[in-house]
């Protein structure tokens, strides 16, 4: 089939009424969690991964992508008007956008936000369409050595493309690991680490993780932080940006999409380190850098566009290699697998419709999206005035019923609690939680390749450097360990994630 | 004042992330005692968990050692009410869940729940105790289909 034939397919998909409902419930869901601070798109999805096993599988993943980049155009709501990110991806959009607002200027700023969101999604969209068959046919020439190096290459390298210390990121991953392994040994059939608890056999689902960690802890954190009131909100005032804003903007715009949509792709990078990377850019290349923040209309369009795009291309490792590059796509992962699907090169050969029908549903999300976002932005703000007291009643409770309706057990939800209280400690120890996820599913991809290979080579490992492709991962997780050791490269990537914490 | 601060040392974050990486590691380790390590051509069930535990440790160590040298940094102070309230509630909810129905285990988990934010009207806490119940009642029970009674009899 050609590239039409397959696209048209993909469209034939993504439209079928069932299919287009759960696309426009995903948006609507993303741009709503995207507006109310407090809650991610990580814990609503977490919440979400149990319902869609009552679904088809397309439907399922079409409504929880469409779940992912919703969040990224509501979080600008939120920022532009309340001077809040919504999420953490927006975080520097409150720099100008809130400004722009205090200007009168907030209805430009959140057109600008919407329309450099669709321009992104749509160049993102087409990335995904071409680079997946060309990545997966390289990638179904991979053995099980290619993979372990991969693997090990992902995970490192998402530890320092993530926000904050790298070590604790690395033991995230390694508790992760081990977490991974609690349960029956795939290969010798022996219990693990499971305190001989019969429900552990089966190993821990990752939804019990997910929604301890990324809910239940969540959940407390917010209400020991802040107050549970609304907020208070800019005015919202005449929504068409100016042909000034324009004409300011669609460079930002451009090279926003192009910065996130290559961040996008590497392990660990993801819609947060996209946009602070484009705002830097954009302040970089600027002729006039120093009045950024005080409401230029560049600082909102560049990071806007740049995390949509790259909450996008993340979608790329996960469909065209099977390894997912950051937590949300370790959700995504676990959403195939609930339908027995591993992502990978062979979905696209076997599973054309899975693909195609994704890419098609994610560029007619974009277009929902902007329709949701724009005319209805009145709808969104009023949300914003909705206490969270009345929100996480709702939140505790959809996070009860998807523990349990997993295996109708109590054990799990029970479980599930523990890891909210591991999840607080982890808060407190200031460890980002997203590593250890990662770590969690690429654990026993990891555990039975390497065991596969050790076994063809019977022990040797210098398969590793033998194989090509292998050994390129390898050097690049050595040059990433050494460039982590220097002094000098440590200083830019702290200076790098300074302005996140500002 | 700044002499004081000083002669504290450690930086607390830090020191509890090491505390809990060694801890994990240690208790790996000691669970995997009994498995067997194998060798690398035939893996055991033990190699990896203790590999992967004796790495924790290191990064544990790596992490924690040169914090005990840095100036005094605290722990963000721990409310417990939150804390306590949540877990309860959750807990709570997964024993009614099976022995008393969906029904009043939700009614709980909201309502015990909801005494984690102290400034909420009872009014308000009871009705959306109602309208949730319901709701989950309606869509995951009916709906979706999940296995829990609805009514303890």
């Amino acid at each position: 089939m050609t590239f039409v034939d397959l696209l048209f397919l993909g469209f034939s998909e993504a439209i079928t009424p069932a299919n287009l409902a759960f696309c426009l419930l995903g948006a609507l869901l993303g741009t709503l969690i995207g507006v109310l601070p407090g809650i991610g798109p990580t814990a609503t999805i977490a919440v979400l991964l149990p319902i869609t096993f009552f679904l088809p599988p397309l439907a399922g993943i079409i409504m929880l992508s469409g779940i992912y980049y919703g969040a990224q155009y509501g979080g600008s709501t939120t920022a532009v008007l309340v001077n809040l990110p919504g999420e953490a991806s927006a975080v520097v959009t409150t720099l100008d956008g809130y400004q722009m607002a205090r200007q009168g200027r907030a209805g430009a700023a959140l057109a600008v936000a919407a329309l450099g969101s669709f321009f992104a999604g749509t160049v993102a969209t087409f990335a995904i369409a071409v680079a997946g068959p060309t990545l997966s046919s390289f990638a179904l020439s991979f053995g099980p050595a290619e993979y372990v190096s991969l693997m090990v290459f992902g995970l490192l390298a998402a530890t320092i493309l993530a926000s904050g210390p790298v070590l604790k990121a690395i033991g995230m991953i390694l508790i992760g690991l081990l977490l991974g392994m609690v349960g029956t040994d795939q290969a010798t059939g022996a219990e693990r680490l499971t305190f001989g608890a019969i429900e552990l056999f089966d190993g821990i689902d990752f939804i019990v993780i997910a929604i301890g960690i990324f809910g239940f802890s969540e959940i407390i954190a917010n209400l020991e932080r802040t107050g549970s009131e609304g907020v208070k909100l800019a005015p919202l005032s005449r929504l068409w940006p100016t042909r000034e804003d324009f004409h300011n903007s669609w460079a930002a715009v451009l090279r926003g999409t192009g910065i996130g949509t290559l961040l996008g792709l590497l392990p660990g990078g993801g819609a947060t380190l996209a946009s602070f990377s484009a705002y830097s850019l954009e302040k970089r290349v600027s002729k006039h850098p120093e009045k950024f923040g005080t409401g230029v209309v560049e600082g909102v369009a560049a990071p806007e566009a740049a995390n949509n795009a790259a909450a996008q291309s993340s979608f790329i490792p996960l469909l065209t290699l099977g390894i997912p590059s950051n937590n949300m796509m370790a959700m995504m992962l676990s959403a195939f697998m609930i339908h027995g699907i591993t992502p990978g090169p062979t979905v696209l050969t076997n599973q054309p419709e899975i693909f195609w029908g994704l890419v098609a549903s994610m560029w007619i999300g974009n277009l929902l999206l902007v329709v949701i976002n724009l005319p209805m932005i009145g709808l969104w703000v009023k949300l914003l005035t909705v206490p969270y007291r009345l929100l996480y009643p709702a939140i505790l409770l959809f996070c009860c019923i998807g523990v349990y309706s997993m295996n109708n057990r109590i054990f799990d939800v029970i479980l599930a609690a523990g890891f909210g209280l591991l999840g607080y400690a982890f808060r407190k120890a200031k460890c980002e939680p997203g590593p250890l996820l990662l770590g969690f599913v690429l654990g026993p991809l990891l555990e039975s390749n390497l065991r596969r290979t050790l076994l063809i080579t019977q022990g040797d490992p210098s398969i590793f450097v033998e194989r090509p492709i292998s050994l390129v991962m390898l050097i690049a997780t050595v040059i990433l360990l050494a460039l982590m050791i220097l002094p000098s490269f440590r200083r830019t990537r702290e200076e790098a994630f300074q302005e996140e914490e500002a | 004042m700044a002499r004081l601060q000083d002669t504290a040392k450690g930086d607390g974050p830090d020191l509890l992330s090491a505390g809990l990486f060694i801890g994990f590691g240690a208790l790996g380790l000691w669970m995997s005692r009994g498995l067997d390590f194998g060798t690398l051509a035939q893996m055991g069930p033990g190699f990896l968990p203790r590999v992967v535990c004796l790495l924790l440790i290191a990064v544990g160590l790596a992490v924690g050692l040169p914090a005990l040298k840095r100036p005094a940094q605290a722990i963000e102070a721990i409310r417990l009410r939150p804390l306590l309230v949540i877990t309860i509630a959750v807990v709570g909810f997964a024993f009614a869940a099976t022995h008393a129905g969906f029904v009043l285990a939700s009614l709980w988990l909201v309502i015990a729940g909801s005494l984690a934010d102290p400034g909420g009207k009872w009014r308000h806490v009871l009705s959306l105790a109602a309208g949730l119940t319901l709701f989950g009642a309606l869509v995951f029970v009916y709906g979706l289909g999940v296995q829990v009674p609805l009514w303890p009899f």
